[in-house]
């Protein structure tokens, strides 16, 4: 256990660039084992470190073709999008008020220059009376009730006839006779 | 006096290149292709991919440089592109991979596999990949780039903690592998330049 913590702790300051606590340092005097690991891992960051050019001589060359892409962006324009949103965050005053100017502004033009005129006498009357010609009722109109009412007269007939055959029959029948009453005129 | 365009630091070309310098671009692409092509080659199934997604890195880079900022490291940058873009391919091809085999009982070809690339000074690094996957990539990022703990987190998605728990694991991994081989091994200043390539 002493030996896997001094190990971490040889690891780290091989990372870190710290220096080695006290009790570590006592633990690889004692230890041959990790005072071995304390040494390979120095030895193994410095052989690493100069066998890269070597490794990389090594590897075949090859070409690295970008083709005709379009030229970046000038140095100025690097980077506008983030700069913008950051300007946004940044200044939140400054913005609600340009905000504010500009709602102002879109309102006022619209009050002069976009709004139409309230309408005169003249525009009223000849609204009123193009209101009354799609308002009023047809001239045939009294015609299309009389065509309703027609089969309303029909109706009447069929019954009448049919009520004049049963009395018929009930008085051939019964050996009576049924007069008919004519309705009482209204008193006026 | 004039400074050279080999002489520029990675963020002095790419802020060039920002600005619409397409020879500063060329420039950053010439220095980060083999570094790049290392990091993604045992992430993929073959030498052909791995530049085929150097080649789709650096085309996205160039689009979108506009976006680049130079209060951060150039090659944070690139290589959290590049695994943004390597997780996807992989994904792709792992897709692939199952409605290929699925159709013909084909061997499958084992991602960790990399090229036959030489000995000596660089046989480290050819057992540090070896360890395949996420140590492997820890490994280069913080020893082939010099990236620190908190830049490597930015670039896999991590927390600092976990890339401090994968290269403590790495490390004992690869000094279990190497053992007392690795204080025989020649020197790399002896076979090549320290430079970056």
């Amino acid at each position: 256990m002493r030996c896997t913590i001094s190990r971490w702790m040889i690891s780290r300051a091989e990372d870190t660039g710290k220096k080695l606590p006290g009790p570590v340092e006592r633990h690889l005097r004692r230890c041959g084992a990790c005072g071995e690991f304390a040494r390979t891992a120095t030895t193994l960051s410095s052989r690493l470190r100069t066998g890269r050019s070597a490794w990389l001589a090594e590897v075949p060359d090859f070409a690295v073709e970008i083709g005709p892409e379009p030229a970046p962006r000038p140095e100025g324009e690097a980077g506008t999008h983030a700069a913008r949103r950051s300007w946004l965050a940044l200044r939140p005053l400054p913005v609600a008020a340009a905000a504010l100017v500009f709602a102002a502004g879109a309102l006022v033009l619209f009050q002069l220059v976009l709004k139409e005129p309230a309408p005169t006498a003249e525009d009223r009357a000849s609204a009123m009376a193009a209101l009354r010609a799609i308002t009023s009722a047809p001239a045939e109109f009294q015609g299309v009730v009389g065509q309703a009412e027609s089969p309303l007269d029909k109706e009447r007939r069929v019954l009448e006839n049919s009520f004049s055959s049963a009395v018929e029959y009930l008085q051939a029948r019964l050996n009576i006779r049924i007069e008919r009453r004519e309705p009482r005129a209204k008193a006026s | 006096m004039t400074e050279t365009i080999a002489e520029k630091t990675d963020e002095e070309l790419a802020r060039e290149a920002r600005a619409g310098s397409r020879r500063s671009f060329d420039e950053l692409a010439r220095r980060y292709k083999r570094r790049l092509f290392v990091y993604l080659r045992p992430r993929l199934g073959s030498d052909e991919d791995a530049e085929d997604l150097v080649q789709e890195t650096f085309l996205k880079l160039y689009r979108n440089i506009g976006g680049y900022d130079p209060a951060f490291k150039f090659s944070t940058w690139l290589y959290t592109s590049a695994s943004r873009l390597a997780i996807d391919a992989f994904r792709r091809r792992a897709a692939e991979r199952v409605a290929k085999v699925a159709e013909t009982d084909i061997d499958v070809p084992d991602p960790s596999a990399g090229p036959e690339i030489g000995s000596g000074a660089a046989e480290i690094w050819e057992a540090a990949r070896a360890l395949g996957g996420d140590r492997f990539r820890v490994l280069w990022l913080r020893y082939g780039e010099d990236l620190s703990v908190e830049e490597i987190a930015a670039v896999l998605g991590r927390t600092r903690l976990a890339v401090r728990v994968l290269l403590h694991r790495a490390r004992t991994s690869l000094a279990g592998r190497l053992g007392p081989d690795l204080r025989q091994m020649p020197e790399a200043a002896a076979a090549g330049p320290a430079g970056r390539d």
